[in-house]
Parts: C-alpha cells; structure tokens; sequence
C-alpha cells in the first residue's frame, strides 16, 4: 500500500488541469467513493479526481499515463458489483461533471451525451420528441449512461427493448493511454471487429467513454399494466414461461416473493401488494394501443390458468405508476429488513425458474439468511437479495456461503452469474466456475488489445492469474506479430 | 487448396489449426459455400471444411434459444424451429442452405434486422477455436449475460479471421399469431416523392418487422409492376395486424403479397455476385438511394433494395463489365456517406477503397482511424498471431 503522501504530486499536477474543486484528496470527503452500493465491499480511494471536460478528462488520464498511475472510472456508483471501487494505489475519476446532452437527433432517434448524464435526465430530455432512452436500470434516477455503458446495463422494460448494448450506436473512447477513438457508427454497421460491441460491458477496463451516441426509442401509444397474486411462488414462475411462450413479448415481466411484498409495503413505497400472497407478477404490455387489450386479456387469462387469486390491471397512469414504485423501490425498501442488503444478480433459462427459486429457498433455509426475490423473470435475470447485519460476522460468513451456492445453482441450471451488474470484484471467484481457464485467458487478451498496461480498472473483471497464464501460453510467445500486449 | 478435411469436433478443428501452425500454412474456413468467394477470395495452403459440423446441439423450446453446430445450414433451424411456431429472425441474402456459422462469422442480415437486429443482436454465445489453437466459449445459452468481457460480440462478423466458430446459441422469437406483406408502389420516382415515402413511413402508426425499398427491376422480379416499391412486414395478433395494415394502406394503394415474396427477394442475389453498400441515418435515406440509382443506371441487371429505418442500401450486381461496375462504384466512394464495399472483384475493391482513402478528414478524424486501426491489428494479433486464418478477407487492415 502506498502512503497518502505520494499522491500529493499528482494532486497537484491534477489540479493544474481541473482546477482545486475538481480533486479530493481528504479521506472523508472520499468516503463517498468507498462503496458502490454493495455493502460487503468497501475500499476507499486515495485520491479522486473529477474532470469537468472532455479536453480535461484526456489531460487527466494522460497524466495518470504519465505517472504509470492505475485508475478506476466511475459514474454515479450503483453498479453493485464493486467494480467502481479504487484500490489504494489507483485513482478514482469521477465522471459525473460530464453532464451534457450535447445533442439530440429526434429524426433519426439519437442522442449524443456526456458519460455523466443521469439515465433518467436523458428520457426527461427527449419526452418533448416522443422518445425515451429504453434501458431502464432500478438506479435510474442516479445512475449515468457512461456506467450504463460500461456495465452494459439492463432493467426490467429490457426484456422487450434489449440491454444497453442493443442501444448504443457509437463512442469515443479515452483509452488507457490518453489516445482518443470513436467506435462504432451512426452512419450503419461498420464492416471491422465489433470493436464498440466489445467496449459495452468491459467494465471501466478498457478506457473512459467521453460521449456516447445511443438510440432513443419511440414511446407507446399506449401501456397497460397488470399484477397477479399468487399462493405459490411455483405457479407464478409457471405463469412467466407461459406468457413467454405464448409468443406476446412483455414490455416487462417482474416477479416478487414475499419477503419483498411485505418489505415494500412496510415502507413508504407501499404500492397495494397483497401481503399474503407468495409471489406477485408485475406484466406490462406497451405499444400500439390496437390488439393490446387482446394481450392483456391473454396474460390475465395465463395467470388466472396457473392459479393466480386475482389479476388487477390498472386503470390509469397514476395507478400503474404506484404498482411499478413497489418493484423500482424494493431494494430501498429491504433497507427497513436488516441494516445491510446484498442486491445479487444471476440468470437462468427461463423454464428452470421455478427450480432455481426452489433451489435458492432450500440454500437459504440451510444457511438461516432470508432471501428477498425480486427480479426481471422474463428474461430469466434473477435478484436474490439478503438483507443481514454486517456487525455479525458469523452472519456474513453464512451469507456469503448462501451467495455461492446461489450462483453455483445458477450455473448447473445452465444459467450466468450476472445479467446486468456485472463481475466487478464481487463475482471474480465465479469465473473459473464459469468459464474455463482458455476462456479467460482469452478474454484477458481482449483486454491487452484496449490497455495493455492494464491500468484501467486493474484487478477487476477476469482474475489476474488466469492473464498471467495467458501472457504464458506458448501461443503468445510465438507471436510473429509481437503480440497483443505492446 | 491441399487439403479440405471434414471437420466435425471442435477438437478436429483445433487439431487442424495446430497442424496449419505447426507448417506455418495459410488457412481457409469454408462452411457450406454457399458464400464463400463471394467477392472476397482468399488464397490459401488448406482449407478447414466445416460443412460437416452440423446438428441442433440443444434446443428447449420454452427458453426462446437454440445451440446449434456452426455448419448447420439455416433451413435445417427454420424447420426445427417452425414445428415449435418459433423462429430464428435472421433472413440474410443467398438462401437458406448458408449456414448459421457463416452467416453469424459474416454478420449477415435481411430485411427483419429493421425489427429484430444483426446476428450481433442474437447470437448468445459461441464456441470457437482461435487462432492460437484454444478452444474457448464465450457469452452462454442465457438471454440475458454480461459476465466477462464480450468475445461473442467480437467474434460475430469478425470473417473467420480470429478463429472458427464451431457452435452457436441464438436467441429465437414466437412465430406472429397473424401476419401481413404488403407493396406501396410509389406514384413517381422524384427523390421528393421517395423521401415523403420513407417520413411517412417513419412515424406512421405501425412497429414493422420488415421496411424495405426496391427498385422497379427488384419491383418486377418480385412479380409486381415496373416502380420504386415499399414493401412492409408486419406481424402481431390479429387485432394489431389489421390497424397496422390501415396505417400502411394510408401510404399509398397496397398490393397484398404471399409470406413467400421475401425468399423470392433472398434468392435473387446470386451467389457470384457483386454487392456494393451504402449506409447512413435513416434520414439521409433518400438521398443516398437516389445516388446509389443514378451510380448504377448504366449496369445491366442491377437490382437496388434499401432498409428505411436502419439506412442501408445495397445494389447487387449479378455481372457487369469491371470498368463499368468500377466506374459507378466510385462516384458512390466520392459521394455517399458510409460507403462498404461487401461484395467486389479485387480490383474494384482497390479502386474503390483508394476513392475512399481520397476523401478529405480533419486532423482528428485522422488520429481516430490510426488509432482504431491499430486496435483492429492489435485483435487479429491476439486470436491469430500467425495471421493464418482467411488472409485478407477483411481487406487491407486486417491482412
């Protein structure tokens, strides 16, 4: 660990070109940085530095360059997987002055941001138009298209919409180095290597998105929003894969056990979930207001087939509003449950839902942690969250025991042990179970490629050894082309 | 071409890219054929055939996905899928004995990528054998999957030349409970009037699968009468089909065409032929297709088609005099936007591209492209650092 004091120099260089405001070097002021929203990791920065321009943000990452300094983007911290936390040797660059919409093309339904602009801002923004920007995280509110970007983010209305990634049209990228190169194009495919498709989810690992050009989308005509109760969390997970087969695609698809209805309804996002009930579904269809009924009648008609005790579709905005607080608002509500919360995230095929969540049941009975179930079930995408008290450390031990075995489930389901948060630090341990050391090795290749020095988001992502054993291969060393790590 | 040994296993395939490393061959990835030098010839020692490496691997119907051998050929999928009223939603030009691996290693599209994407937009996840002789997987059979860094994304349309894609899992949609194929003969050929068709058609009260324009000769292969032509896809429940089509209908007379119309399009580009595309934002659409025309009015039997709402427009040029295709192919490098020559004889591809490369760029425009470039040197380097795979495929920067 390097001492405070040899960030000082930098601090000083660093306030040169963003002026004093723009850098934190007192450690309470950076306690804010230490967390991103998962509270069993917490690593607070040396130093933080926040450009306020794109000219500023090349200067400040040429300087890091220069220094041979290791730093960690960050957006506005909800990433949930530690993936935005500064060890004590790198630099925290926090984007969130870069905060302008510098255009919007409402013809062609694009927008061009800075990596600050805060998702929902962005749909605020273009609401004029008719448009809105589809993905839609639970953080919106907070969150920034540069960490949706880099998380290649999704949300419940992505089961009809896709992720991030399907709505991002181009970048420019500050590379690790200080170089800039836009990837991507709004002019049409390009022909060359996905180098854009590659760049969405690598986690602050391959360089600094100074804007980004993403695709608005139309807003329906019409949305129609309903919630089913059920008395077995089995029949609503059967209820989703009926609709899904049904061949209707849901703008959204949510699910709730009953440990997140009766969180929600304790708090003051109280949205009318019957307390008893075992699980509620959240079904949204949107679109064209011709033939939406006929979905609506037939998702009612799935559910009530499955048992449901009541399907309530709401009868206005107001009232669709409320019923979509109760699911946007559960993790803030779960605070009430435990001073602590994991907000997990796995995926699953989605006709094994209703084994996993038996599985995650039986793993948390065995473990004495409560698990808290609310997630996008269409798509499979899982949240099993376990509000705990960190002050007990023979409970955070068992919460973590509960959490792999969650994963592990989720893998010999078939599934991944991330949908939308990402691997960051929490999920570094599961990728040897999930990929195999060839795999990795590969994936650490494709690092090389954006930072060869592997300054940016050191450490995170694909664990160190397995790029270790990459740079060892006998495939590298025969590289004629010098291979890919100048 | 020495040898073209039938490759069924991944592991044959990585055995024979050791082999190929072992001599320092050159190597060519040929699926079915159906494509393959298609204006992209590739000249070398051996040939990994994959054509035998078929089969619907796993298929669960209730999880919308399907994992299937990379040389499985896209009729195979339709049908499997089909019995299930589910498809896969890609409908790329050639036909449907192309195989899932080429065209996911091509990245090819048909006109439902206007509503359902490339196959970067479907493909989950992929085996393949790299370059360097490793097998790895990469993305899953999950639609929904952001762990680790994204090589499917990478691999999908990188041209065999990172690696052989031996198995595919795609994403799959229900098949519409009801659906329409619609033809909007455009009263005159103006630009004006072709650009008030592609507004309309924009924002009228409709979510197509499908929005493609054709020329009057693509008109009249399709069996309708001799003018610039827009025909609509739609699909939905009953209900949603029939207030769509009225929204359709407020564009122009509608001429009501068999589902079969869009295999009839797909087939009428010729495997030898030469494909020349242009692409910008929809709305530069009309200009780019009247340039596009005009480019090609002198050519014989040239059939022009364009996307309306992702802004593409292709000619396909069965056969034509080279001077004359080189001719036309570069005023369109001079003029057009994006400009992407997919299909071409090596010599107007080299005409082409210098006419590019001619065209003025800003200080830092230029920076942007060497620095990418050499990101795109630095991919081939780590998956194929021999550079034996499809040598010059993807033309001069990634030889």
């Amino acid at each position: 660990m390097i001492a405070p004091a040899s960030f000082e120099k930098l601090a000083d260089r660093l306030r040169t070109i963003v002026g004093p405001r723009g850098v934190l070097t007192h450690p309470a002021e950076l306690l804010t940085y230490a967390a991103d929203g998962l509270p069993t990791y917490r690593r607070r920065p040396p130093l933080a530095v926040f450009p306020a321009s794109r000219a500023e943000l090349v200067r400040v990452v040429q300087a890091l360059h220069a220094e041979g300094r290791g730093f960690v983007p960050r957006g506005a911290g909800t990433g949930l997987s530690g993936g935005a936390l500064a060890d004590p040797d790198t630099v925290l660059i926090g984007l969130n002055r870069l905060d302008r919409i510098l255009a919007i093309d409402a013809e062609d339904r694009l927008a061009l941001v800075e990596p600050g602009v805060v998702n929902a801002r962005l749909t605020k923004a273009v609401l004029p138009f008719g448009l809105h920007y589809a993905p839609d995280p639970s953080s919106q509110t907070a969150c920034t298209i540069g960490g949706n970007v880099a998380e290649n983010a999704g949300g419940p209305h992505c089961l009809k919409y896709g992720v991030t990634l399907n709505h991002v049209a181009a970048a420019t990228i500050v590379l690790p180095n200080g170089e800039l190169v836009s990837l991507g194009s709004t002019d049409g495919d390009t022909d060359d290597y996905d180098l854009l498709g590659a760049f969405v989810g690598s986690e602050g690992c391959f360089g600094i998105a100074a804007d980004v050009t993403v695709r608005l989308t139309r807003n329906p005509e019409a949305v129609h929003t309903l919630l089913a109760d059920f008395m077995a969390v089995e029949d609503a997970a059967r209820a989703v894969s009926d609709i899904i087969a049904s061949g209707i695609v849901p703008a959204a698809l949510e699910m709730m056990d009953n440990g997140t209805i009766r969180a929600v309804e304790a708090s003051i996002y109280a949205a009318g979930y019957p307390i008893d009930a075992a699980a509620v579904l959240l079904a949204e269809v949107d679109g064209l207001s011709a033939g939406l009924d006929e979905d609506v009648e037939t998702i009612s008609a799935i559910c009530t087939a499955r048992g449901a005790r009541d399907v309530l579709v709401a009868g206005d905005a107001a009232a669709r509003a409320r019923l979509w607080q109760g699911r946007k608002k559960a993790f803030g509500a779960m605070g009430r449950v435990a001073p602590e919360l994991v907000v997990q995230d796995a995926v699953v095929p989605r006709t094994r839902l209703p084994d996993i969540l038996a599985s995650v049941a039986e793993i948390a009975g065995r473990h004495q942690v409560q698990v808290c179930n609310v997630f996008h079930a269409g798509d499979g995408n899982l949240h099993p969250n376990i509000p705990y008290d960190g002050r007990d450390t023979e409970v955070v031990k068992r919460v973590h025991l509960a959490m792999r075995e969650i994963m592990e489930a989720c893998l010999e389901a078939g599934g991944s042990v991330t949908g939308e948060h990402g691997i960051g630090v929490d999920k570094l341990d599961y990728m040897p179970l999930a990929f195999s050391p060839e795999s990795l090795a590969a994936m650490c290749a494709l690092r090389g490629v954006f930072d060869p020095l592997q300054r940016a988001n050191p450490s995170k992502v694909v664990p160190v050894r397995s790029c270790r054993e990459w740079r060892a291969a006998p495939s590298a060393r025969e590289s004629i082309g010098g291979g890919g790590w100048r | 071409m020495a040898v073209a040994a039938v490759a069924t296993q991944a592991t044959a395939v990585r055995d024979q890219i050791a082999e190929a490393r072992g001599r320092g061959e050159t190597v060519r990835l040929a699926g079915r054929r159906e494509w393959l030098d298609a204006g992209h010839p590739v000249s070398a020692a051996r040939t990994i055939d994959l054509s035998g490496h078929t089969g619907i691997v796993e298929y669960v119907p209730g999880d919308f996905t399907l994992t299937a051998r990379a040389g499985t050929p896209l009729g195979e999928i339709a049908r499997a899928t089909a019995a299930e009223n589910q498809w896969l939603a890609l409908d790329p030009f050639g036909s449907d004995r192309g195989s899932l691996g080429a065209t996911v290693a091509t990245a090819s599209a048909g006109p439902l990528a206007h509503a359902f994407g490339t196959p970067r937009d479907q493909v989950l996840g992929i085996e393949v054998v790299t370059g360097t002789g490793d097998v790895i997987r990469a993305g899953g059979r999950v639609v929904k999957n952001v762990a680790g860094f994204d090589l499917t994304r990478l691999f999908t349309g990188s041209w065999g030349t990172l690696g052989a894609i031996t198995e595919i899992s795609v994403r799959l949609r229900a098949r519409p409970a009801a659906d329409a194929h619609l033809a909007v003969a455009l009263p005159d050929e103006r630009p004006a009037a072709i650009a008030m068709l592609c507004r309309e058609a924009a924002i009228m009260r409709a979510d197509p699968y499908a929005l493609e324009l054709v020329d009057a000769r693509f008109a009249v292969r399709l069996g309708l009468p001799a003018a610039t032509t827009l025909l609509v896809r739609l699909g939905g429940n009953a209900t949603a089909v029939a207030a769509q089509r009225a929204a359709v209908a407020s564009l122009g007379r509608l001429t009501e065409l068999p589902e079969g119309v869009w295999d009839v399009m797909r087939t009428a580009e010729p495997p030898g032929s030469s494909v020349v595309r242009i692409t910008s934002r929809p709305s530069a659409l009309p200009s780019q297709w009247t340039a596009m025309v005009d480019a090609m009015a002198a050519l014989p039997d040239v059939l022009v088609h364009g996307s309306v709402g992702r802004g593409t427009v292709r000619a396909i040029v069965p056969d034509a005099p080279p001077a004359a295709l080189a001719g036309a192919v570069q005023r369109l490098a001079r003029h057009a936007r994006g400009f992407s020559a997919e299909r071409l004889p090596p010599l107007v591809w080299a005409i082409a591209d210098a006419t590019w490369a001619e065209r003025p760029m800003s200080g830092e425009k230029a920076d942007s492209v060497r620095v990418r470039n050499e990101l795109l040197r630095r991919v081939k380097d780590a998956y194929d650092p021999l550079h034996l795979l499809n040598p010059g495929i993807m033309g001069e920067a990634i030889a």
